[in-house]
């Protein structure tokens, strides 16, 4: 699903609810029936890591980390088992940085460590994948790679897909498409 | 991966701003563990420079009286005394005053030591010291310096005769009460070879001259004996506790009771086969209240009869005009001459008994009224003649007891003489009175006395402090055998209790260790003087730290959106915390002992005049260092968690952001609640005002204390305008800029970007310029001549200190004439308008800040009434209730007591930095001892040069230490154009007496030049805090830009040149510098304004404001560098990285 709509008409603030990092001010949030904002801090935490993951147009790599260890950061906190480290390199190897493993984010182009971040946001295997303008800080063509992976990722992992993006090309190729208009979404068909 | 392999990752990559941090953590852990280090070294110098002084010694007994030689021997011989002494020795121990004949120089309060090789041997140094002949001395390094002094050089070397009979007694010898010796100088021994020897602990340089024993015995005419036994213990001294000393001490002090004998106790025990009798005497002449008790006691005890005795020497026995001269006078009980009932007395006048010689000489009979007149020794320092009518109740014959020459004490110049006119007498007596007949008497009859009287009618007339008694009579009930005289011997010496009569065993060694522990703790001062730099170290490491998570808001809010409960992203932060601490407080140990090693160099050298001593140096001590760095280590992870505790409550949102100007640690801003916030702040800042008037006018109305309440006051108004500060940069002020100071204002508005970080950097700044404003107000400059009655030199001039006693009284024209100064007070002399105050000495330690040791035994001064109700000097804090002691608080001088403690006075810096005590607390003398002194402090004297001392009152004085006899300390007041001349005229012409005059205001700046000294230190160390300051300023700063360096690139980009954005820069810097400046003095001024009013309003303009100007210039100097740090980044490329 794509969100699409003017700056400053809340997009962001739906997929940070969406994604349980901010609480609505009214109304509730399930995923698979469970309402996240009724979890105590560390059950939300939890929910945090196995059924969400992020990718923020912002990459959020950490300088200090290596690629499979900027993938691996999420499996630090959770109930990671002896393949994590395996379907990590899987993950850099599927969103077609193998051979740079070992890299620091200083030493990626902005549509790499944008791969890495999708890379992390799937590590845990979550059932909801949020995208805060994925591309937005892509020039047309690591935009276009970016997306592909996006979607391919997303219909591999079979996870719920939720891209906020001002990218029409991107809200495009989503099955369904909503528009925020003054607080409401609306179904936009192209 | 692994959480572990993050924070190894953090610490390598954020390695810059971690390095700071350790930075800061390391100098608060250098500086903290460094203080503590430093009181650690200040104490096992004091303790090294002790037990080096005392060498082998570890009790000492000393005696008012000499004592056989023999005595050292015999106190080793007692039964206990094996098992804990090993080793003992007799020594004359005196103080001397020296000069150095070929210059002139003079020292004064030198030690003087006779000693022989059993003193080398004791000490194990028998091989390295030739024995001394009769002229050699040796001397130490100390005073050779002083004098300038070498080997083979004379020196000529004054001391105190001591002398037996008082010599404020009637027949004390007053005028010649020293001795001097001409010596040569054979070795100059340095500190390894006993130079240094002393048994008070005092840090300065040892003045000391060893005198061959029997020399000086001969000199001071006490062949065979000695006034002091050292005695040594065997293990190590420092292994000794508590009880090992007690137990020692009462060994030490069994073996001197078991030892000493009467004669050591200055007791003869005559027989008198003649009369089967013992009389009990004194050496002084007069026995003591307590003694005489005693013997009664032992006498009655035995079964024996006692007769006490009073003789005294009469000028005159006089009837009409028929006068004999110079008779004896016995009081005592008449019954044992006469058989007259002194119930049939009816006159008022007391009864005399004469003997039949003295009346037929009068040609008197019984009840004629005779006069007698005598003389007696005021404490005033003058003889006066008195008169008392006698009525003859009776005329003996000169036979049996009324025959007895032995009644009379023994009186040097006077019983051994062959004839009245060889009298030699130390008064004056007129030989031309005497006729043939008095010369007949003596041949025949010696001293036998001519008069009786009741022997409370002789104490009347003649006791005194030494006692009222001259011999106690003591025969069996019958009277017609004599008693045994060994067994009274005996009972007398096991009931006479040496230590309550002159003899003192003083354990040396333990309270000189006790004393080291030091008046003043340079570890707490350190502690002190360096809070604001440890303060400032810890802002700055909590500030970079705080720096380096800001830096890391969005790795936070992206492990927060990944699903990482709050703990492991606190462990995460707080593991690098701990090896930040813990790697910074490491890197401080080393460099508390680089600190240590720098303030122990400060002290031996710019700081010295604080010390006096140059061996003070650095000691390893596990204990402070392991003690700095736990406490490092906790109180920087402490500083450092506390700041990780603000970012818990923001939301993974704003963490994401990143954006930093919409995330402020402790919570967001938004419009409304920084107009809320600036207001309770400012409701804050307001209060705190209002809370720093009202200390300043409690203390101004006297009901606070006025440096605490103004000094309060002034921490309370500089936190209100902190707060002020804060409620202003955080209600983001908005202001048109326009005009030529456009990009100036643009630059102040810059510190409202982060207002806490703003207020932090003003913080630092203002606390510093508080310290060196605050501290250098209280230095205290040369104020000049003080010739207010009411300033700390009481407005005398001059001070004087002598060797030995004085006993005349310059003041009046019988001393000035038993002096030799008569002719200085003419009407044209240089003393014509010179007078001067007398105070009675007993020795002791220094008790001011002069000393580092703590004084457990300082000097005691003891003032005259007429001193007394001259109401001199200021005074602080008292005990008084009347008017009268308010207006002159010497009067508390005279309180009583009903515990008995007797009342004294001291300076009130001695009284807290030295001996730690308050008005109205007590003070011990011979605190272990079984004769303790309880002082009562019942005022304290306001910044006097009465630092070195307590003040009694002289009554008390007299009655608690009549062994010091005269007067060794003066007050002179003379015209401060002739303060040269007096002094000069004063050390020529009294300078057989030791007399050594300084100017009371050097006195006076001499124990300023210790306070400035301290405060000296306490600037620099707030000058080093004062950069750290800096330091966080340049960083805060260059933190600002690079975080701004889109906005100061666009800026650029719009034609800003480097100069505007320096400009800019500088601005806010010199904004916050001012701010913090101004505050910081501000608020001081308000703490210091008693201070300032007692100075008369004037203040260091010039060294403060140098000193604000380093502060300013230093502060503008780091935001400078890093604005051009920030901007020689170039444009192109910051506009692209963003």
């Amino acid at each position: 699903m794509s969100i699409m709509g003017p700056s400053g008409s809340g997009k962001s603030t739906l997929l940070y609810v969406l994604g349980a990092l901010e609480p609505p001010n009214e109304g509730t949030v399930t995923l698979d029936g469970r309402d996240p904002f009724k979890l105590n801090e560390s059950e939300l935490a939890i929910f945090r890591n196995k059924c969400v993951g992020f990718v923020f147009q912002d990459h959020l790599l950490l300088p200090q980390c290596t690629v499979l260890e900027n993938v691996l950061v999420p499996t630090l906190v959770g109930d990671s088992n002896t393949r994590v480290t395996e379907r990590a390199i899987e993950l850099i190897d599927q969103v077609g940085l193998g051979d740079r493993v070992d890299h620091r984010p200083a030493e990626l182009s902005g549509g790499e460590r944008q791969r890495v971040s999708l890379a992390r946001a799937l590590i845990q295997q979550p059932p909801l994948l949020l995208c805060d303008e994925p591309t937005g800080n892509l020039d047309r063509d690591s935009a276009d790679i970016v997306a592909s992976m996006l979607f391919d990722l997303h219909r591999e992992q079979n996870t719920i897909l939720v891209i906020v993006t001002h990218n029409t090309d991107l809200a495009a190729r989503c099955s369904v498409r909503f528009r925020l208009n003054s607080q409401r979404l609306e179904t936009v068909s192209f | 991966m692994t959480l572990f392999a993050l924070v190894r990752r953090n610490l390598i990559y954020f390695w810059q701003t971690n390095l700071a941090v350790v930075f800061g953590v390391a100098v608060a852990v250098a500086v903290l563990t460094g203080a503590l280090l430093v009181g650690t070294s200040v104490r096992t110098s004091l303790r090294s420079l002790a037990l080096e002084r005392l060498a082998a010694v570890s009790h000492v007994v000393t005696s008012a009286n000499f004592v056989r030689e023999s005595m050292a021997e015999n106190v080793l011989e007692t039964p206990v005394t094996p098992e804990v002494f090993t080793g003992s020795v007799p020594i004359i121990a005196v103080e001397g005053f020296v000069t150095h004949q070929d210059s002139g120089r003079r020292a004064s309060a030198v030690q003087v030591y006779g000693v022989d090789d059993r003193f080398w041997a004791f000490h194990g140094h028998v091989d390295t010291i030739q024995p001394l002949e009769r002229n050699e001395v040796l001397i130490s390094e100390g005073l050779a310096r002083e004098l300038g002094a070498e080997s083979g050089q004379a020196l000529l070397l004054r001391m105190e005769r001591p002398s037996v009979v008082p010599i404020s007694s009637l027949h004390g010898r007053r005028e010649d009460v020293g001795s001097t010796l001409r010596v040569s100088i054979t070795q100059v021994l340095k500190s390894d070879q006993l130079g240094e020897f002393s048994f008070r602990p005092q840090q300065g340089l040892a003045r000391s001259v060893f005198v061959s024993l029997r020399r000086l015995q001969r000199e001071l005419d006490q062949a065979g004996r000695v006034n002091t036994v050292l005695l040594k213990t065997g293990g190590n001294p420092l292994d000794a506790d508590v009880s090992t000393n007690a137990r020692e001490l009462a060994v030490a002090e069994a073996a001197v009771r078991e030892t000493i004998n009467l004669e050591d106790l200055g007791l003869r025990v005559v027989t008198l086969p003649a009369r089967n009798a013992i009389a009990v005497e004194s050496a002084t002449g007069l026995i003591g209240d307590a003694t005489a008790l005693v013997i009664s006691e032992v006498a009655n005890e035995l079964g024996l009869r006692v007769q006490p005795v009073m003789t005294y020497l009469a000028n005159q026995l006089r009837f009409g005009d028929r006068v004999i001269p110079y008779s004896l006078v016995t009081a005592m009980d008449l019954n044992a001459v006469t058989e007259y009932e002194p119930q049939t007395l009816s006159r008022r006048e007391s009864p005399v008994v004469l003997n039949s010689w003295a009346a037929e000489d009068l040609s008197v009979t019984r009840d004629d009224i005779i006069d007698l007149e005598y003389y007696v020794w005021e404490n005033e320092g003058h003889l006066s003649t008195h008169q008392v009518p006698l009525q003859v109740v009776d005329v003996v014959p000169l036979d049996g007891a009324a025959a007895d020459r032995e009644l009379a004490p023994d009186y040097p110049g006077i019983t051994e003489a062959n004839d009245v006119t060889d009298w030699d007498p130390p008064f004056e007596i007129d030989l031309g009175l005497i006729r043939p007949k008095d010369e007949d008497y003596w041949d025949k009859y010696r001293t036998t006395p001519k008069a009786f009287i009741p022997l409370e009618v002789g104490q009347q007339l003649w006791a005194s402090r030494w006692g009222q008694l001259t011999s106690v009579r003591i025969s069996s009930d019958g009277g017609n055998r004599m008693p045994d005289v060994e067994r009274l011997g005996s009972a007398l010496r096991s009931k006479l209790d040496p230590l309550a009569l002159g003899i003192v065993v003083y354990p040396a060694r333990a309270l000189a260790l006790e004393a080291s522990t030091g008046a003043t703790d340079f570890g707490l001062y350190f502690i002190y003087f360096s809070f604001f730099l440890v303060v400032s170290a810890l802002l700055l490491a909590s500030l970079f730290f705080r720096l380096g998570i800001e830096q890391r808001l969005k790795e936070i809010g992206l492990l927060k959106s990944s699903g990482f409960p709050p703990r492991p992203i606190r462990s995460l932060f707080w593991s690098e915390a701990f090896v930040l601490a813990l790697t910074g407080s490491l890197v401080g140990v080393l460099g508390a002992i680089a600190y240590g090693e720098l303030i122990m160099l400060g002290l031996r050298t710019w700081w010295v005049d604080a010390v006096g001593t140059t061996r003070l140096t650095l000691h390893m001590s596990e204990t402070s260092l392991g003690g700095g760095a736990v406490c490092g280590v906790l109180v920087a992870f402490g500083t450092i968690a506390w700041t990780l505790r603000s970012i818990s409550s923001i939301s993974p949102r704003s963490l994401l952001s990143g954006n930093l100007s919409e995330v402020t640690l402790g919570g967001e801003i938004t419009s409304f609640s920084a107009n809320r916030n600036s207001r309770v702040a400012l409701f804050l800042a307001l209060a705190l005002v209002l809370l720093g008037v009202l200390l300043v006018l409690a203390a101004s109305l006297g009901f606070l204390g006025a440096t605490a309440g103004f000094f309060s006051g002034g921490l309370v108004l500089l936190c209100s305008m902190l707060v002020f500060a804060w409620a202003w940069l955080y209600g983001r002020p908005r202001r048109h800029t326009s005009g030529p100071w456009s990009v100036s204002q643009l630059g102040f508005r810059n510190t409202t970007y982060r207002p806490g970080r703003s207020v932090l950097c003003i913080a630092l700044i203002s606390s510093a310029a508080f310290i060196i404003v605050a501290v250098d107000a209280f230095r205290r400059e040369g104020t000049g001549m003080q010739l207010d009655h009411r300033s700390g030199t009481g407005g005398f001039t001059l001070l004087a200190d002598t060797l030995l006693p004085i006993v005349h009284d310059p003041s009046n024209s019988a001393g000035r004439d038993a002096l030799n100064i008569s002719d200085l007070y003419e009407p044209t002399g240089p003393l014509s308008d010179v007078s001067l105050s007398r105070f009675r000495v007993r020795p002791g330690e220094d008790a001011s800040c002069l000393n580092l040791y703590q004084a457990k035994d300082p000097r005691i001064l003891a003032p005259t009434d007429a001193f007394v109700t001259e109401g001199r000097f200021a005074f602080g804090e008292s005990l008084a209730e009347s008017t009268v002691e308010f207006e002159n608080p010497w009067m508390l001088l005279n309180t009583e007591f009903d515990d008995g403690a007797i009342p004294a006075i001291a300076d009130v810096t001695s009284l807290t930095y030295a001996l730690h005590l308050s008005v109205g607390d007590d003070f011990v003398l011979n605190r272990d001892t079984d004769q303790p002194i309880r002082l009562r402090i019942v005022a304290a004297l306001s910044d006097s040069i009465f630092q070195r001392e307590l003040l009694i009152a002289e009554h008390q004085f007299e009655r608690l230490f009549p062994d010091y006899d005269g007067y060794r300390f003066f007050l002179i007041d003379s015209p401060p154009d002739k303060m040269g001349e007096v002094a000069a005229v004063f050390e020529d012409r009294l300078a057989d007496f030791g007399l050594d005059v300084v100017s009371a205001d050097e006195r006076l700046a001499t124990f300023h030049r210790v306070e400035n000294t301290y405060l000296a230190t306490f600037q620099t160390l707030g000058g080093l805090g004062l950069i750290l300051g800096t330091f966080g300023l340049g960083a805060v700063l260059l933190r600002n830009v690079l975080e701004r360096r889109r906005e100061l690139a666009l800026l650029r980009a719009v034609g800003y040149n480097a100069g505007h954005l320096s400009l800019m820069v500088v601005a806010e810097n010199a904004f916050l510098l001012l701010v913090g400046v101004l505050s910081g003095t501000a608020s001081a001024l308000v703490a210091i304004a008693p201070a300032w009013i007692e100075r008369g309003g004037g203040l260091p303009l010039l060294s403060l404001g140098g000193l604000l100007l380093v502060v300013v210039v230093t502060g503008l100097t780091a935001s400078l560098a890093a604005t051009i740090s920030a901007l020689r980044a170039p444009l192109l490329r910051t506009l692209r990285s963003e």
